[in-house]
């Protein structure tokens, strides 16, 4: 009994070792990451994060959608450990985030939501110090800061200052960084905001090529829905705190069912209530319905009906098979709906504090 | 974490801030205006008048390491403002991110400070030896006080991004800068001895660090006599080593 007892505490002590030298235990598939439970609580009662448990493979480029305040940056702050989580399990490649926090920053490369570059430095600069913070080996280096700039579009201006960068070079910059640096897990806070068509199409190309090149793992967030399609092998929907559906963006739309009928109204009607037999409303507002049903060009006729005998005109009817904002719509629509008219309140109120 | 990889990081972000001054030298000019108004209105001045007892030396000759000292000061106690400004746009979120340790950051954020000391220091040494005041040039003398500088400016700037932990924003930063400042100067002996103020500052003045910078300072550039040296060396380093461990230990904070 005694002798048993000792042998499951090697056991432990032995997974610990392994946890403390991540190179050494590389030959297992442990995931990229591994969250367990996750949570975070701010100021004693606020839940960002609550207990969200979730896998992402290697090689795998991961997306985390949510509207503002779901708990997504939370999330990868605390992979990043700039913020503690208040409990749960986090682990990158095997390697435990609150035993052993500076080997897991050694393996991550983290593009914040703003803008982090160093507008006081030159490109090659921010390149050139950030690639010695990640301990870059000297004999590679400026191979590769060139070859980051030249692939990024940037060599042209190396030595200007950041300040004079446009918005949308200072976030190739960003990713240029994650290029020189070569981190095992890439962590993107909504890589593409605020960014022109053009270079939200670079930015992306840069992803799918660093996971191409080197085997990088993309954990990224966004609240493009297009994006998400565009990018994630597989999506977390975070509402709330909590991941309110998890899978590829396929079988997320597969698991919508049906399609999606959008009904414009000639004059606003709120309290409209749409029998079961048609389908679920997914989303309304003053003047527009979207009814999920079985199959959408059926449901026209009987839908039209209905609208007649309750005298509301419509002033015109769509279908479409169920994209990944109907996807949302269906895990955290109610509650993305509250949120937005939160923030609006909250504008109003700020709106008045002014004029005062 | 290997000591070659802890300097390391620590001379980058020390880098950082070289390349940063190199892009624009508008600040480091500027800082120097206010020693050099010090030395050139007030010590000539009250060279003159010989009102203070400044023992065996001339008023200037006594004021010069007090000046040297406290312009390090000035820089040192206001860099926290400059980290908080960082936070805000985004650099120290991304310094704390990276692989280093956040003791190596914290101390290569000082080692900026010193930097900026150490170019004071030398254009203070200029303006003293234009205006002939009698200093002590021996080398080791002269690295000894730059030594100072720069351990002085590690202690000042990490005390004030331990304090930056805990303010968070820029205008209370200004606002405890100016309340830390002048008392540190004024209760020092910088600009006049010890031994002629009011009893209670006489021992506020004791526990007063900026004393012993001006100190060891002193005996190395005026009377080259070292006996208090270990004294104000020891209670630099000490002073030191808790300000910047301290600061690492908090300086996230400020991104909460």
């Amino acid at each position: 009994m005694l002798k048993g007892g000792l042998a499951a505490d090697n056991c432990l002590e032995m997974t610990w070792n392994k946890d403390e030298a991540p190179a050494a235990g590389s030959a297992g598939m442990e995931p990229a990451v591994e969250a367990q439970d996750l949570t975070k609580i701010y100021h004693g009662n606020i839940r960002a994060v609550d207990a969200i448990t979730f896998s992402i493979r290697r090689g795998e480029i991961f997306g985390l959608l949510g509207p503002n305040g779901a708990g997504k940056t939370t999330t990868i702050k605390m992979i990043v450990t700039l913020s503690n989580a208040t409990s749960g399990r986090l682990q990158v490649f095997g390697v435990d985030i609150f035993r052993s926090p500076v080997a897991v920053r050694g393996m991550l490369g983290y593009v914040p939501q703003s803008i982090s570059v160093d507008a006081d430095l030159s490109g090659y600069e921010n390149l050139l110090i950030f690639s010695k913070l990640s301990f870059v080996p000297k004999k590679d280096r400026a191979k590769r800061i060139w070859d980051a700039l030249d692939y990024m579009g940037l060599s042209d201006r190396a030595h200007d200052l950041v300040r004079h960068y446009s918005g949308g070079m200072m976030r190739r910059l960003e990713i240029a960084q994650a290029v020189v640096n070569r981190p095992k897990v890439l962590l993107l806070d909504e890589p593409t905001i605020g960014l022109d068509p053009s270079s939200k199409m670079h930015v992306w190309k840069s992803i799918k090529q660093l996971r191409q090149e080197f085997g990088t793992t993309v954990l990224m967030t966004t609240h493009d829905m297009g994006e998400a399609d565009e990018l994630c092998d597989r999506i977390a929907i975070m509402s709330q705190g909590k991941i309110a559906a998890l899978g590829s963006p396929e079988d997320l739309k597969r698991g919508v069912g049906g399609d999606v009928v959008t009904l414009h109204l000639s004059s606003p009607h709120l309290d409209v209530l749409i029998p079961r037999e048609i389908g679920n409303t997914v989303h309304s507002e003053a003047k527009m319905i979207q009814v999920l049903t079985r199959n959408g060009e059926e449901a026209i006729p009987t839908i039209t009906d209905f609208f007649r005998s309750q005298k509301i005109g419509i002033e015109s009817i769509s279908v479409h098979r169920p994209n990944l904002d109907d996807v949302f719509m269906k895990y955290a629509g109610r509650r993305l709906h509250d949120e937005e008219a939160a923030g609006a309140v909250s504008a109003r109120r700020d709106i008045v504090r002014h004029m005062k | 974490m290997n000591i070659r990889r802890f300097v390391s990081s620590s001379l980058t972000v020390a880098e950082m801030e070289a390349r940063k001054i190199r892009h624009d030298t508008t600040e480091l000019w500027t800082r120097v205006i206010q020693p050099a108004l010090w030395l050139l209105v007030f010590g000539v001045t009250f060279n003159s008048v010989k009102g203070l007892p400044s023992g065996s030396f001339s008023y200037i000759q006594f004021i010069t390491p007090g000046i040297l000292a406290q312009s390090v000061l000035f820089i040192a106690i206001f860099y926290g403002i400059t980290v908080v400004w960082e936070r805000d746009v985004g650099i120290i979120t991304k310094l704390l991110s990276m692989p280093a340790s956040r003791t190596s950051i914290v101390l290569g954020k000082s080692l900026s400070a010193s930097l900026r000391g150490v170019f004071q220091a030398v254009m203070i040494f200029v303006l003293a030896l234009l205006l002939g005041v009698k200093i002590r040039l021996d080398p080791v003398d002269v690295a000894g006080v730059f030594a100072i500088v720069i351990l002085f400016a590690i202690c000042f700037s990490s005390l004030s991004m331990l304090i930056a932990s805990f303010m968070k924003t820029r205008d209370r930063m200004m606002g405890i800068g100016q309340a830390l400042t002048m008392p540190l100067f004024f209760a020092s002996n910088a600009i006049y001895p010890i031994s002629i103020m009011p009893v209670w500052l006489q021992y506020v003045s004791v526990a007063n660090p900026l004393s012993y910078v001006v100190d060891a300072m002193r005996s190395m550039l005026l009377s080259g006599n070292y006996s208090n040296l270990p004294i104000d060396i020891a209670a630099l380093l000490v002073s030191t080593t808790a300000f910047v461990g301290l600061a690492s230990f908090t300086i996230r904070r400020l991104l909460e």
